[in-house]
């Protein structure tokens, strides 16, 4: 029996979807709410404001694509549901980005972890930059409702052998680590949800708010990439969209959206950049500004018994040994986590080419990979990046600071020293010019005395924050605590853009809480207006 | 060599003259050498230098195995959003010509009439450039042949890697 769509299945019993590439002709359309993006902010806001009554169109710049579209393999995953294919990359190159572009966002294909904001990133918030509301006990019932609305729980069965690995190696050093909740529901255990969940089992946005929406009567309008925010005084009137093919590339078609209410959800690096084409009033030049990533530096081991990295639950453990041990604002941590591994995704963020690479290809089989998430925002020569417009679109600058490097030194120590106790006969730190290392002696000499350096050593991330902070100092950002714009009556932010600095945990479901929080406050004000 | 001929010479360099395609003979790789507007013919030179080892040992595997890793370049690069795209194109159009072979790698000799060794040099020395154009070039092209040759599951035995199966047993 074949797997049930239930995107085509809906399509089939008469949602509103319009495929903007399919238009020849330019279109006005008018809701309650037009709401930027689907995926886990969009997400959210959308089914929360259907279930108030208001009438709702989401705007998503990439393709509809669904279970029967996900085929488990890389090249097509990739151009499909990435942005730039996977391939984009911070403006020197030196970084990275993986960041989902189809409807679900980067929900549709996230390795599906699911972390409360931790609580010391909410106390630096409410005392550094002036937010108010949200502190964990004021959250914790709103994680609770995503929780309980995407199946978010802790995985009951066997980590696979790479996340194993992690636990084994905190174990035998007395280490930090927790077993991760995850969205799925009938969750088959095979590994491939960064290529879109083949069996509809990873409660992304695709598969639960963004349908839910349609069934109350949303309209879905993909492949239309919104290219201005029109307005005047402090009022929005119009989004402006333009028609793009599924490489993003322009076609000749407009569409104008119009509504009481305008929720940007683009996520970090496109609602920044929407904001600044349309030129919206920034008194303090903040937009843009302190955007950030969690750059991750990758460490290889080799183990003589194999790990098949690809195949089962991406990610089931990770150790939060040492993200917050020099407090928020001290020396920068970082949390331990793994990667699916997968082919292109490891031939090319490992390094070199020719005979050496492909020997590394041939332990394909044996490679565990552990990764570390450096916690950037807090310590005062860690302040993020920049998106900056270009001629075709835009760049995030995004410079890796002293303070980054003194962090991945001691990430790739602590890397190599939980891969050997974990039992790993190599550790190879991906970074130019480090050899295979064969005991933790040898690794801790030759990391504290390694190159670091942009382009040397590999700096990858797959979370985009900040660039649109909240907070109620409008010296320090561009929409209050609940996501409401200083500037508009009638724009809100609901995306990871809001965050005042990185999290230091994987984004989701503190994108999913606190937009539940604010879009539930939002329905309740358009009610009564 | 007058300076004006050298020059004018650098100037209309084309594509062959840099690749050395006239001294070249290729029933090896599938490319128009008239039609060569996608750097087949590059990228014919690059590919089995960057996956020395990675090809199939046996001639007609190892040749259907570069076709389709040029394919599969030639489809990543219409994906590239416009910046990136201009950004390869400069490299790999300095490449094709006489003068950016002689900027990029200090010799103006044909990518196409240098050995092996020469090439893995000349790629050593982008790598471990203190230049970051240079790394950048490097590492771009080193990206997009690896992405391209590990896409094709036709390129997998060697890693034990298959995707599962239960999709088609469902069918």
């Amino acid at each position: 029996m074949a797997i049930e769509d239930p995107i085509v299945t809906g399509l089939d019993s008469g949602w509103s979807h319009i495929n903007a590439a399919k238009l020849t002709e330019s279109q006005t359309l008018e809701a309650d709410v037009v709401i930027v993006g689907s995926g886990a902010g969009g997400g959210v806001a959308a089914e929360i404001l259907t279930e108030a009554g208001l009438s709702v169109i989401i705007v998503e710049g990439g393709q509809l694509k669904s279970s029967k579209d996900f085929v488990m393999e890389e090249r097509v995953a990739y151009p499909d549901l990435y942005q730039q294919a996977a391939g984009m990359k911070t403006t020197d190159k030196a970084i990275g980005i993986f960041q989902g572009r189809a409807v679900g966002g980067s929900t549709t294909v996230n390795w599906t972890t699911s972390i409360r904001t931790p609580e010391p990133a909410l106390d630096y918030w409410a005392q550094a930059k002036s937010v108010k509301g949200l502190s964990r006990i004021e959250l914790d019932p709103w994680f609770e409702k995503m929780e309980h609305r995407l199946n978010i729980s802790k995985w009951a069965y066997e980590p696979n052998r790479n996340n194993q690995a992690l636990k084994h190696g905190c174990e035998k050093l007395g280490w930090q680590y927790t077993v991760i909740k995850r969205n799925v529901l009938g969750c088959w255990n095979t590994g491939y949800c960064g290529m879109g969940c083949p069996v509809n089992a990873k409660q992304s946005m695709l598969v639960t708010t963004i349908p839910a929406a349609l069934e109350r009567g949303a309209t879905l309008v993909s492949q239309a990439q919104v290219i201005k925010i029109e307005h005047h005084n402090d009022k929005i009137f119009a989004l402006k969209a333009q028609a793009v093919d599924k490489n993003m590339k322009p076609l000749p078609v407009e569409l104008m959206f119009k509504a009481k209410h305008y929720i940007l959800a683009a996520g970090a690096i496109h609602t920044p950049t929407l904001m600044l084409r349309s030129q919206l009033p920034d008194p303090y030049e903040i937009i843009g500004k302190r955007t950030f990533l969690h750059p991750t530096l990758l460490s290889g081991a080799v183990f003589s018994d194999p790990v098949n990295g690809h195949s089962g639950a991406p990610q089931s453990i990770y150790s939060d040994e040492f993200v917050w041990q020099n407090g928020a604002d001290g020396e920068l941590g970082f949390k331990l986590e793994v990667p699916p591994i997968h082919p292109i995704l490891i031939a090319s963020k490992t390094l070199g080419y020719g005979q050496s690479h492909a020997q590394l290809m041939e332990k394909f089989n044996q490679l565990q990979v552990t990764i570390a998430l450096v916690r950037d925002g807090f310590h005062d020569n860690s302040q993020g990046g920049q998106v900056k417009l270009t001629d075709h679109g835009f760049t995030l600058d995004y410079p890796l600071t002293d303070a980054f490097w003194r962090a991945a030194r001691r990430a790739f120590a602590s890397m190599a020293e939980l891969q050997f106790a974990a039992g790993a006969k190599q550790v190879l730190p991906i970074s130019e010019g480090m050899p295979y290392l064969s005991s933790w002696n040898e690794a801790k000499k030759t990391i504290s005395e390694m190159d670091l350096a942009p382009l040397k050593t590999v700096v990858a991330s797959a979370h985009v924050m900040g660039g649109c902070p909240m907070g109620e100092d409008p010296k320090l950002s561009m929409v209050n605590s609940f996501g409401e714009s200083h500037y508009f009556d009638n724009l809100s932010v609901m995306d990871g853009s809001i965050f005042p600095t990185s999290l230091g945990a994987n984004p989701q479901l503190s994108i999913y809480g606190i937009t539940a929080r604010n879009a539930t406050r939002l329905a309740e004000k358009l009610k009564v207006g | 060599m007058e300076r004006r001929t050298f020059i004018t010479t650098a100037l209309a360099g084309t594509a062959c003259l840099a690749l050395g395609v006239n001294y070249y003979s290729s029933d090896y790789v599938g490319v128009n050498k008239e039609l060569d507007d996608k750097h087949r013919l590059l990228f014919s030179v690059l590919v089995p230098v960057f996956l020395d080892g990675a090809l199939p040992d046996v001639a007609a595997l190892k040749r259907d195995a570069v076709n389709r890793t040029l394919d599969s370049i030639e489809h990543t690069i219409s994906l590239l959003p416009q910046d990136s795209f201009d950004e390869l194109e400069q490299l790999l159009e300095m490449l094709e010509g006489r003068l950016g072979l002689l900027i990029l790698t200090g010799s103006m000799t044909p990518l196409m009439m240098r050995k092996q060794p020469e090439l893995i040099e000349m790629l050593q020395s982008w790598r471990t450039s203190y230049m970051d154009m240079m790394v950048t070039a490097y590492q771009g092209l080193r990206e997009l042949v690896m992405a391209s040759y590990y896409s094709s599951p036709e390129h997998w035995s060697r890693l034990h890697y298959a995707k599962p199966t239960f999709l088609e047993n469902m069918k």
